[in-house]
């Protein structure tokens, strides 16, 4: 299941709405024909970058006759508006229709082939419509083109005059109408199946996505935009000659394609501005421009291959992590009163080999229990119990890092399973816990099964809103009910309404009652999220599962009756509940986090589950 | 038309046949054993012509074309040598690296192009030809300079084979286009071996652009040609065998030349890439071999 929100609950939505009113207000500011001019250009190349990347990026298909479709736009509407005569609104509306059936004939050889011949191919087309332009020169002017192209008129009003105002506000609409249609196009079924086709073909066809259709579509679809820019510059410039086949305007279309990055619209619209505007204000440097502009290509390609859409997701990925890490060093501080009178005990910081956390430790106690909260969450989740078990047992609770008040750690080695499962190993040799008993909420219930897993010494395993899995990834669909909020736990960035969604979801009680809880959610670092969730693949689930069936450590399941996220049935399945563990011990009326919503009746049947070892 | 007409035109097919073969050949090579397209091949024809018409321009007369000849194949070994490294390695690993080799050979032919333009000016050149007399040839008059490039193309050619099958490094080339990881399990430098490949190249387009440039005139863009013709070569005959292009070339020239007579100047180019297309669908592999990857 795909999780789509809607845009305005997106993290893009804010930026997208300042760029976009600024757009429309920019030419109450910038009044002189030139810098007009320059962003009416820009908004031609993103329109054309943009629908490019829906069959380059998103479809796989490396088209180069993408620029054909421009060009077909630009003549369709010189003979309809000059040639012919007819009204210039009219011939614009008229030029996808051309453009869509180049893309149809495009599409038959295309099927046929593969990666480079696919380049070759409409590299080769290109040159044949060039050669048919050229060559009928008494509709096309042949390689002096056509000039005096009619003018975009409404009623008497010359959309050229006073500076341009009329064709910026086409251009800027055209520009939005073709966002606007792509982004809504991607989250569609029909853009599903255009990355799935380019993801794993085969898989794609599989489960029904027909190659020849989707292929068709992708082209057809690609289409549409470009030959109405390419109308629209017609009308624009009044030019129409064969200058649009040359080498010049592919290079700047594909490097502004992939200066933004492929797969990405937004990408373009920003490299856009980036490329044509560069290329504007080097506009009286003749060759030296072309040179400057070629090499900055090559750099990009070179270093960053990402584009610049990468380039910004990695920077705001670091105001992130900077952000969630200082507010973990302030919280530490100066909520360390509020997590005390919460906990019952004070926590402090411990090094581990995968970076320090933050632990609460009662110290007293025969037997050791250790808690692992989930995802996205804090130690603080098991407040209840801390309370509760204390006489009892040795309690050890604590944060993961990049979670609650552990300060960040480095992504690529600290945020995974096996690393999570080795912290609990360190902290049970730092602070000698001996053979505890292991507990471990949602994602925590993998990293207490990895721990388990890996031999380390434990005395009994207890997990809750986790289904075990016996292979990745077949079995999470079938251990969980697909809903739009998983998908948000591998997210790196979450919009601030998706925050509330996730925190709504797993913690079950309101922000009023559980605020500490809630900030968690806030301050976890993204790249945790994602980094756990990619990482879910290298995991050794076979040596999770023996563990399971072998029963050599008691384990059981506990898990709410209301839990959103959790497949009970699955969770029944005689596999995962040997003579050993029992049938899983399912709690009424609570959601994924049992401990939380109905401690007392938690606390009842896990202390139970101590007790019978 | 003539038996005297047939007979030049059929040679002058020939001879853009000869041209195009050392031009598809320096694409192929690059294809078939660093998997990319080179796209500023035709940059490298226009940039080989401009060093050798320099040269000629300082030094007169034949010994002048050969010296000219010389240092322009020779100085663009060593850029398509060094290019290898800024152009291509980087992206060896990329699983997009047609594409990303696409875009920067592209940006590197305008650079190409644009430095030429800088360098040399927009205005048109020619280099003087060594031998300018012609011989009858069965009734049809033909320049004795035309018989000596396809001699020298066709000599160059028979060259580049011996180097590539004799001679351990073209060997070594070879094994390495064949199989990348075995070749650097055997201690080959892979890298060093591609950009010696990408030299060669560079090298047969310099060799075809000094010829072009003493048969037509130049000028900065005047590579976009050849670079089309080239794709076309390669893509109707294949690159199964080193010869595949070649026999291509040889089709492409006088199609070339014999639809320019008949159908006309606009319709040749047109005639070619619907040619194309129309291998592209039925043998994708070309018309003179199966589908392979070797040199």
């Amino acid at each position: 299941m795909k999780y789509a929100p809607p845009f305005q609950r997106t993290n893009g939505f804010l930026p997208v709405l300042i760029v976009f009113v600024i757009l429309l207000l920019a030419p109450f500011v910038v009044t002189e024909t030139y810098s007009r001019h320059t962003l009416i250009i820009v908004f031609i190349y993103a329109v054309l970058a943009s629908n490019w990347d829906l069959s380059l990026g998103y479809g796989g298909i490396v088209n180069f006759a993408h620029l054909g479709f421009f060009a077909i736009g630009l003549y369709t509407y010189a003979i309809f508006a000059k040639v012919i005569g007819i009204d210039p609104w009219l011939a614009l509306l008229l030029t996808p229709l051309f453009a869509v059936g180049f893309a149809i004939l495009l599409a038959i050889p295309i099927l046929r082939l593969e990666g480079i011949y696919v380049i070759l191919v409409t590299i080769a087309a290109t040159q044949l419509l060039q050669q048919i332009v050229v060559s009928q020169s008494t509709y096309t002017g042949g390689t002096s083109g056509m000039v005096l192209l009619p003018r975009l008129t409404i009623g008497d009003y010359n959309l050229s005059s006073d500076n341009r105002i009329g064709y910026y506000y086409v251009a800027l609409g055209l520009m939005a109408a073709s966002t606007f249609f792509l982004y809504k196009l991607e989250r569609s079924a029909v853009g599903r199946a255009i990355k799935a086709l380019r993801d794993n073909k085969y898989y794609a066809i599989s489960r029904g996505v027909s190659e020849a259709r989707t292929r068709l579509l992708t082209l057809s679809l690609s289409a549409i935009f470009p030959a109405l820019a390419g109308g629209f510059y017609g009308s624009y410039l009044r030019v129409a000659s064969p200058d649009v086949f040359g080498l010049g305007f592919l290079t700047t279309a594909l490097s502004v394609l992939l200066l933004g990055g492929v797969a990405t619209i937004w990408g373009s619209l920003i490299a856009a501005f980036v490329v044509v505007g560069l290329s504007q204000l080097l506009a009286d440097y003749g060759a030296w421009r072309n040179i400057s502009i070629a090499l900055v290509i090559i750099g990009v390609v070179v270093v960053y291959p990402g584009g610049l859409y990468a380039a910004l997701q990695e920077i705001w990925s670091g105001f992130d992590r900077a952000k969630t890490n200082l507010i973990a060093a302030f919280r530490r501080k100066a909520g360390a009163a509020d997590r005390a009178r919460a906990m019952g005990i004070r926590d402090q910081l411990i090094e581990t080999s995968h970076g320090k956390v933050s632990v609460c430790d009662t110290r007293s106690g025969e037997q050791t229990i250790i808690f692992i909260h989930g995802n996205s969450s804090c130690k603080e989740a098991f407040r209840h119990q801390f309370h509760a078990l204390r006489d009892q047992y040795r309690l050890v609770a604590f944060d993961l890092p990049g979670h609650g008040v552990s300060p960040n750690a480095d992504p690529e080695k600290d945020y995974n399973l096996a690393a999570y499962a080795q912290i609990v190993r360190d902290l049970v040799d730092r602070l000698k816990l001996g053979t505890p008993v292991v507990f471990g909420w949602s994602l925590g219930g993998y990293v207490a099964l990895e721990y388990a897993a890996a031999g380390n010494p434990i005395s009994a395993l207890a997990i809750c809103g986790t289904s075990p899995v016996r292979t990745y990834p077949d079995d999470i669909p079938k251990g969980y009910i697909a809903s739009p909020h998983m998908e948000l736990a591998g997210k790196r960035f979450h919009s601030p309404f998706e925050k509330g969604q996730y925190a709504k979801h797993t913690i079950g009680l309101p922000k009023q009652s559980e605020p500490i809880l809630w900030q968690a959610v806030w301050r976890t670092d993204g790249q945790a999220r994602e980094q756990a969730f990619a990482k879910l693949k290298t995991t050794n689930w076979q040596r999770q599962m023996r563990v399971i069936r072998e029963g050599s450590v008691p384990f059981t399941m506990i898990n709410g009756s209301k839990d959103p996220f959790i497949n009970h049935t699955y969770c029944a399945s005689p596999e995962f509940n040997t003579a050993a563990s029992g049938k899983p011990i399912t709690l009424d009326g609570v959601g994924h986090a049992t401990f939380l919503e109905g401690p007392e009746g938690f606390n009842a049947v896990f202390r139970r589950f101590i007790q019978q070892q | 038309m003539g038996f005297e007409a047939f007979t030049f035109i059929l040679m002058s097919g020939i001879l853009l046949g000869g041209l195009y073969a050392l031009m598809a050949t320096g694409l192929a090579v690059v294809w078939t054993t660093l998997g990319v397209f080179n796209f500023a091949h035709g940059a490298f024809v226009t940039l080989g012509a401009y060093m050798a018409w320099q040269v000629s321009q300082s030094v007169a007369g034949g010994f002048g074309f050969l010296i000219a000849v010389a240092t322009s194949v020779t100085v663009m070994f060593c850029l398509g040598f060094v290019l290898h490294f800024a152009l291509i390695k980087p992206f060896e690993r990329n699983q997009n690296v047609v594409l990303l080799a696409v875009v920067s050979t592209l940006a590197a032919a305008s650079i190409i192009e644009n430095a030429v333009l800088l360098n040399w000016g927009p205005r048109d050149k020619q280099i003087a030809p060594p031998i300018t007399s012609k011989i009858d040839f069965f009734g049809a008059s033909i320049n004795t300079f035309d018989f000596v490039i396809l001699g020298i193309a066709l000599f160059a050619l028979f060259g580049l084979a011996l180097f590539l099958r004799r001679t351990t490094v073209g060997r070594t080339l070879r094994a390495a286009a064949q199989n990348r990881e075995a070749a650097e399990l055997m201690g080959l430098n892979v890298p060093k071996l591609f950009a010696i490949t990408l030299g060669l190249s560079a090298a047969t387009a310099a060799l075809a652009g000094v010829f072009v440039g003493s048969l037509r005139f130049i000028n900065p863009t005047f590579g976009a040609d050849p670079l089309m013709k080239s794709l076309i070569v390669v893509i109707l005959g294949g690159v199964a065998r080193f010869t595949s292009p070649i026999y291509a070339a040889f089709v492409v020239g006088i199609v070339e030349s014999f639809s320019a007579y008949f159908l006309g100047l606009y319709w040749s180019p047109a005639l070619l890439f619907a040619m194309m297309i129309a291998v592209l669908l039925i043998k994708p592999e070309g018309l003179f071999g199966h589908r392979s990857k070797t040199l």
